[in-house]
């Protein structure tokens, strides 16, 4: 009897220590297994791989040649910080796909997209489209290349566009909001693709982003797959597409559980574009278990080529290693996001534009660089726009100057005392009865350079007579509290890539209100649920704007946004971290080598070009 | 009825209700951490989607498809349902694979983290303890204390500062993971040795805390059997000294072989902590990275195979005594 009482305890006991090592704070960690989407990025100084717990003698597929049989080092590009856990499948559509599937970056390895976008510029270069051009308002008519082809060689033509487009009008897949504006894809010949645009909902910035995102898909491969699913996502998502056919310059060679590794198709069609193959016969992409044996590899120059978050890179270089970032000097990196904390504009004290202008003015950036960032984060401007030269031409940068806050602790308190909040006896303000604070200010646990970052606002804050408190929970807490509005102050990235719709899109995420739903239900921008007509009314304007009055609209956007402080960017985030060992392969692209190869990473957009320049 | 059989059908009944209440908070409490499970694998797949209707449905497809639409209840059922095929589900954070599949993969590190650790621990506590009991003397003034100590640190607390002195400070062995990463599974020298090497350090701080243990058990139960009557009445009869040596041994040693079953038994969700400490691939870092993912599956999963190894190996020492042990057999024949 009394050991029946003691099993039932010992169960209860065992599920209750199962939870409580919830709470324990120790080495492993979440897993990442796309650390690196754009902007929505992890510094994952603490991400584990999801486990590769593959008993020994299994858990390695072949893709095309089978063993595992090691590559010569000096034909092979090797590349970290883009996996990190075991390969999911290499399907697209899957939404899951491990390296070098992706969506989002536009990376040309398997799949290619119709344009390369070139950071640097905001350029879109040609690739499997060799021109576009806007015919009437409506419709933009794509010449594509007629060299292109499949790895299996069939032809690339325009049914693989069309189709590929319209698995989005099919299907809840990343492409698919596109179809919120788009009424069509035809093909026009073999050769040529026209899309119209929504009579009702033109907007030119998303379509334009559109041929430069979205991996063009084999139609003869996809279909069959599709009926076999009869035709539902779910199955399709099951698929493990183990060699993907696509029209780019790689294909599967071998992968396991510790690294994935392509070789170069010698028949590329590509070759008559660039007048070459890739240097690279081999590229591969090491699954190493967390950050530091990521850089200790590539300080080592095991990996060429590394999309980690390193601190204090230029140490890597002071000890003679050949080390190089795209910019010689600080901030080393391009910023190509701005991750930032929005206020929920239904709490108390939070809702009034001044005191949030309070906390945005207290907030120390310069630390938050030197700290969180490494000090990869160039000075603080606060704007819609990255301070970069293809995006700070939106707007007319003198007419928001006097409206731009820079850190002022004084100018802070003193903008607190003119709305009428004084400070009680704990040195909290107190404003219209209403306590400023406690405030929840919240992000993903585990993100370290968000975590610090956090904790230096929260400080600042004392400072001025505002409490806020740091919370960390857990990624899938934070999400679900980010969209249900359950915060008080939150961080995320808006719309954090490099894209021709930028910076629009980043202005609709912070700002559009209409199709946010309120509190309590999910919205998936505007998590602060911040709402005014004009910056609506601007917003839906700005797509279909020309030149002088499309920066005319994004001046006056960003007026309202610094008037009313909606959100704060807390530092500048590179799109992709890129920096290179060259004791193996030389001649990667850097800034002002006359190249203008975009930092993105060797393998995505028109960075992929560094493939073709580099050598032993 | 003869009295077992009414003894056996009364323990199952009894194992069947506390199962039933294991599955239960197996199912349930994972569904209270808050937070939405569909979040992690439904926000990669919305990348790039703008417009709230095609997010929403992603979401919602995710709900559906993982089932945690429903209500509560009519979740349980199908839980119920799945088990009885052997379906523990997909996980929700690696989706698609299966969680069969991964707790297959882990169970191995973690049996073959414990049973070494678990025997080696018996074996080396018992001799210890019994010498401690039998010689008293300066080996035991120095033994008991020492066993006492390293008994009552926790051994998750052991694993921490182990890995700080062998592996942070003087680089001895590896301070995570199951081998060296950068290799490959494969039946070689160099990777026997390398899962050696990690092995080492979660096994350390498992197996000195076992010894002391079980040391600590010998000894007073080896005590308690010395000072037994009929230890005296052997010795009067003139009887050897090691003879009577092996009587006493063999008795304190009953308690000691249940101990051993039992943990056994707890063998899956022993070193679950130890494990996380050291992001040793077993059920104990899956466990965790499920947790914080939400991955309720999995959770289940792991907590499931916890609790039934728990269960049968506590039922199948209660049967087995049932049948050997005297003492349960006179109880069972008062009831009657």
């Amino acid at each position: 009897m009394r050991r029946n009482a003691i099993t039932v305890m010992l169960a209860g006991l065992l599920l209750m220590m199962s939870m409580l090592a919830a709470c324990s704070n120790s080495q492993a960690s979440l897993s990442q297994t796309n650390a690196q989407t754009g902007g929505k990025q992890t510094d994952s100084a603490s991400s584990e791989p999801a486990g590769t717990a593959s008993a020994p003698d299994s858990g390695s597929r072949p893709g095309n040649a089978g063993d595992a049989k090691e590559t010569p080092r000096n034909e092979t590009l090797y590349i970290n910080g883009l996996q990190w856990g075991a390969p999911t499948n290499f399907n697209l559509l899957s939404g899951n796909p491990a390296f070098p599937i992706n969506y989002g970056n536009s990376r040309e390895l398997i799949y290619e997209t119709l344009f390369m976008i070139n950071m640097n510029d905001g350029k879109l270069e040609p690739l499997l489209g060799s021109s576009y051009t806007w015919t009437d308002d409506k419709t933009l008519r794509i010449e594509l290349n007629k060299d292109a082809k499949w790895s299996d060689g069939q032809p690339f033509t325009s049914d693989d566009v069309v189709y590929t487009y319209k698995l989005g009008q099919k299907y809840e897949i990343n492409w698919t909001s596109y179809w919120d504006y788009i009424q069509d894809v035809a093909a026009d010949g073999p050769n040529a693709v026209k899309i119209t645009m929504k009579p009702d909902n033109p907007n030119k910035l998303t379509v334009t982003e559109s041929i430069e995102l979205i991996p063009m898909l084999p139609k003869h491969i996809w279909e069959p797959i599709e009926q076999k699913a009869g035709n539902d996502l779910a199955a399709i998502r099951k698929e493990f597409n183990p060699n993907p056919v696509g029209t780019g310059p790689y294909k599967m060679y071998f992968y396991n559980d510790q690294k994935i590794t392509l070789i170069r198709d010698d028949n590329y069609w590509g070759k008559a574009l660039f007048g070459k193959l890739p240097a690279p016969k081999y590229i591969t992409h090491v699954i190493y278990k967390d950050n530091a044996a990521g850089d200790l590899a590539f300080k080592n120059g095991q990996v060429d080529v590394s999309q980690q978050f390193t601190p204090q890179v230029w140490k890597m270089w002071e000890g003679g290693a050949p080390i190089k970032t795209y910019l010689k000097d600080a901030p080393y990196y391009l910023p190509g996001s701005m991750p930032s904390i929005f206020f929920n504009m239904s709490k108390k004290g939070l809702d009034n534009a001044s005191v949030r202008r309070a906390i945005a003015m207290a907030i120390d950036y310069k630390k938050i660089s030197q700290l969180a960032m490494s000090g990869y984060s160039a000075d603080m401007k606060p704007s819609l726009t990255l301070d970069t030269p293809s995006e700070s031409q939106y707007v007319d940068q003198a007419a928001i100057k006097p409206l731009q806050w820079t850190t002022d602790v004084d100018g802070a308190n003193k903008l607190l005392d003119s709305i009428g909040a004084k400070k009680g006896k704990d040195g909290i303000r107190v404003l219209n009865g209403q306590r400023l604070g406690p405030y929840d200010l919240e992000c993903p646990y585990g993100w370290s350079d968000w975590n610090a970052a956090l904790e230096i606002v929260a400080q600042n804050a004392k400072a001025i007579g505002i409490e806020i408190r740091t919370k960390f929970p857990e990624q899938p807490v934070w999400n679900n509290d980010l969209q249900t509005g359950k915060f008080d102050i939150i961080m995320n990235t808006p719309a954090g890539n490099v894209t021709p719709s930028n910076p629009w899109n980043r202005a609709r995420t912070i700002m559009y209100s209409k199709g946010v739903a309120p509190i309590g239900e999910m919205a998936f921008w505007n998590w602060g649920r911040y709402k005014n007509p004009q910056a609506d009314e601007i917003i839906e304007k700005i797509p279909t704007a020309q030149g002088d009055d499309a920066k005319k609209l994004y001046t006056e956007l960003t007026k309202i946004w610094l008037t009313d402080v909606p959100s704060v960017p807390l530092m500048y985030r590179p799109w992709e971290f890129y920096t290179v060992n060259e004791s193996v392969w030389k001649g990667f692209p850097v800034d002002g080598d006359g190249s203008n190869i975009p930092p993105q990473i060797a393998i995505d957009g028109a960075g992929i070009k560094a493939l073709y320049q580099i050598t032993n | 009825m003869n009295a077992y059989t009414k003894y056996f059908v009364k323990k199952t009944a009894w194992y069947l209700v506390t199962l039933l209440i294991a599955l239960l908070l197996n199912f349930l409490l994972p569904r209270l951490i808050e937070g939405n499970p569909v979040s992690a694998i439904a926000s990669q797949v919305t990348q790039g989607m703008t417009d709230s209707d095609s997010i929403k449905k992603v979401y919602e497809n995710f709900m559906r498809e993982f089932g945690v639409d429903k209500p509560l209840y009519v979740q349980f059922g199908i839980y119920l349902r799945h088990l009885f095929t052997g379906d523990l589900g997909t996980s929700f954070g690696l989706y698609p694979r299966k969680v069969s599949d991964i707790l297959a993969s882990a169970v191995p590190w973690t049996v073959g983290l414990q049973l070494p650790a678990i025997l080696v621990g018996w074996i080396l506590g018992n001799v210890l303890g019994a010498v401690a009991a039998y010689r008293r003397g300066v080996f035991d003034k120095v033994l008991f204390p020492a066993a006492l100590f390293v008994n009552s640190i926790p051994f998750f607390t052991l694993a921490i500062i182990l890995l700080y002195l062998l592996g942070i400070t003087l680089k001895w062995f590896p301070i995570s993971g199951g081998y060296d990463f950068q290799m490959v599974p494969h039946f070689g020298l160099d990777f026997i040795g390398s899962v050696i090497r990690h092995h080492t350090l979660p096994f350390l701080s498992i197996v000195l805390v076992a010894i002391g243990g079980q040391a600590i058990g010998m000894r007073e139960m080896s005590l308690y059997e010395l000072n037994a009557d009929y230890v005296l009445y052997s010795k009067l009869l003139g009887i050897r000294d090691s003879r009577v040596a092996r009587y006493v041994f063999k008795n304190a040693m009953l308690p000691q072989i249940t101990g051993l079953a039992l943990s056994i038994g707890t063998m899956v969700g022993g070193s679950l902590i130890c494990e996380i400490v050291f992001s040793y691939p077993g059920i104990g870092t899956w466990l965790f990275t499920a947790i914080r993912q939400l991955d309720y599956p999995l959770i289940s999963g792991c907590t499931l195979l916890i609790a039934m190894t728990v269960l049968l190996a506590n039922f199948t020492i209660e049967i087995i005594y049932g049948i050997v042990d005297p003492r349960i057999k006179a109880a069972q024949m008062e009831e009657n």
